[in-house]
């Protein structure tokens, strides 16, 4: 793949971070902890085609998990987020055996219904979430006897393993299985016909998908240090795949420029007030019908096109 | 014993609701491949305007008919504008109708603002009292509507020449494109009547349940589960899904906790999903990955 776009990305961090404005730093961590599940969304949406509305599940059970792991068992908090992600990897497994016996809008709605019963239960299993009041006091991540405590610590720590994340997801998407996955978004019986085991990849690539988004989840619990069922709701996974759509599906730094768009709109938005909603709701619509390969891609065609009838206008 | 009454009745009124919602699902997905993710919001807009236009001074029938009316034009200005260019394709149909949803809550709190709005009942507010359970007389409304409005509805797809053409389409667009049919009209057909259906079964509802802006994808979610509990099918199935879900709500609310009401329906909704997800009337291929 590019081998420029790393080091950029990282640069650009440390300009970011360089630049002392605690705003921007804090934004950068959102971006960091939301690119996790947006990745883990785009290779299961985008790569292999299997809608899912049920991905801020993964994302919060992955959050109360590291959370009350921690909790229950005094474990420091790294080893939290691990046992929480790798139990979350299990447990999306599990749902991929499930629900990957549906296809198109059927499993929209299995995954949606999965993401509804696990939010009912962050507000109703009161003695363990706490209910609508939420958890509090989960203590900041601590690496080396240094606690990450801030923005301006956290930011390395969250970009270090986002990274690895966006590199893990390139090879993976590069290896024999890659090109399976993108077999099945294309055609499942052919893919199916020439030897690929159908239902075990999509299962393997829930499982990554869901590890992603518990990894995300998992650190998020540590950055804030309080948990509510509200960020984890359908919304939220909405928003996932708003961010998977405008990044162009089956695109990962695509889907790490749709995180970006989409915080940044967000809070370019908050003075419009209650037209933010509408705003929001026709870029869905329009990107999702105008750009099928991503915002990225459709507005370059649009400025090739603009170009291109610029210069006839100029020719003779 | 008439505990379990009350809960029984009060089942099929909501049920009834779902049913109507969930109509709607199948008149839209038959046609054209899409599900309509903001079926439920059809249901949010005709409420809501016949509140505000009742509210205005209007008598309550022409309101009725004016929100309708209404919710019919909505749904073909989606239609014309984000329906038709992603046809046929699922993943990008589901994000469409999902921000076609985000869209109308957004208006509707700007029109409407963000409070619960009741609607007057139909025919009074005194309560009827039948064999130990007590009944407003809206449920009578809501049951009847319901009912006249699946008889209806299934007549009209069986027995008449509009329906003809609408189940040829639903079968296979290619052939009845070949025969001359207009494919397109028909999915305009389609979302005037989900339009319609929706309006109805919110507006009928209105008076026993509040609608605010942000109340139809509840709505429009339960809808398609009664879909599928009943099978993808026609009006009876969809009646029919709709009504148990209503009932299994009720009875889990009354006797388990109103918290864990949604869960149970999701549940039932997997369940389904997994282990018959034909429904109880409808076929099983089509599903199946």
């Amino acid at each position: 793949m590019t081998s420029w776009r790393i080091p950029a990305l990282i640069a650009l961090l440390v300009l970011c971070a360089a630049s002392r404005s605690g705003y921007l730093v804090s934004l950068l961590v959102v971006i960091g902890l939301q690119a996790l599940p947006a990745i883990g969304l785009a290779l299961i949406a985008g790569y292999t085609g299997q809608i899912s509305l049920g991905h801020a599940a993964f994302y919060g059970l992955g959050a109360y998990g590291a959370a009350l792991i921690g909790k229950w068992f005094g474990v420091p908090a790294w080893l939290d987020v691990i046992l929480a992600t790798s139990l979350v990897a299990v447990i999306a497994w599990a749902i991929g055996w499930l629900v990957f016996r549906l296809k198109g809008h059927y499993l929209a709605m299995a995954t949606l219904a999965f993401g509804i019963i696990v939010q009912v239960g962050f507000v109703e299993l009161h003695d363990v979430t706490g209910g609508p009041n939420g958890l509090t006091g989960i203590p900041p991540l601590a690496l080396f006897g240094y606690t990450l405590n801030g923005d301006f610590v956290f930011l390395p720590a969250v970009w270090v393993v986002t990274i690895i994340a966006i590199v893990c997801a390139e090879n993976l998407i590069a290896s024999p299985t890659g090109l399976a996955m993108r077999a099945i978004s294309e055609n499942e019986r052919v893919a199916g016909s020439v030897g690929n085991n159908v239902q075990s990849i999509k299962r393997l690539i829930m499982m990554v998908s869901g590890l992603c988004c518990a990894l995300g989840g998992s650190l998020y619990a540590h950055y804030v240090g309080y948990l509510s069922p509200g960020p984890f709701d359908v919304g939220f996974s909405v928003k996932l795949l708003l961010m998977v759509a405008i990044g162009g599906f089956a695109d990962v730094w695509g889907v790490l420029f749709g995180v970006i768009f989409i915080t940044l709109l967000g809070e370019l938005l908050k003075p419009l007030g209650a037209y933010d909603v509408v705003a929001y709701g026709v870029l869905l619509v329009v990107s999702v019908i105008y750009c099928p390969n991503g915002l990225l891609h459709g507005l370059s065609a649009l400025l090739g096109r603009g170009l291109r009838i610029v210069n006839v206008g100029r020719a003779p | 014993m008439s505990d379990a009454l009350q809960f029984l009745i009060s089942g099929l009124v909501v049920g009834s609701i779902y049913g109507l919602i969930g109509v709607g699902f199948t008149c839209i997905y038959n046609v054209t491949g899409i599900v309509n993710f903001a079926q439920g919001d059809f249901a949010m807009v005709g409420a809501m305007s016949a509140i505000a236009i009742q509210s205005a001074g209007a008598p309550m029938w022409l309101a009725i008919i004016l929100a309708i009316l209404i919710t019919c034009v909505v749904a073909v200005l989606i239609e014309r504008s984000a329906v038709q260019p992603v046809r046929g394709d699922v993943m990008r149909g589901i994000i469409v109708t999902i921000g076609v949803g985000v869209v109308l809550q957004g208006v509707a709190a700007i029109i409407w603002g963000t409070d619960a709005q009741p609607l007057p009942a139909f025919s009074g507010e005194k309560l009827l009292h039948m064999f130990g359970a007590t009944v407003m007389p809206q449920s009578l409304w809501v049951l009847g509507t319901a009912a006249v409005a699946m008889v209806a509805l299934d007549l009209l797809f069986r027995r008449t020449y509009l329906g003809q053409m609408f189940r040829a389409c639903a079968m296979n667009p290619f052939a009845a494109r070949l025969v001359g049919m207009k494919v397109e009209t028909m999915s305009l057909v389609g979302f005037v009547m989900s339009g319609a259906l929706g309006a109805i079964a919110g507006i009928v509802v209105a008076p026993i349940a509040l609608t605010q802006y942000d109340t139809g994808l509840q709505l429009g979610i339960k809808g398609f589960v009664a879909c599928i509990v009943g099978g993808f099918g026609g009006p009876i199935g969809a009646a029919l899904g709709g009504i148990v879900l209503g009932v299994l709500e009720a009875f889990s609310a009354g006797y388990v906790s109103s918290g864990y009401k949604n869960a149970i329906a999701f549940a039932l909704l997997l369940g389904f999903l997994l282990f018959r997800p034909g429904g109880l009337l409808g076929e099983y291929e089509r599903v199946r990955a």
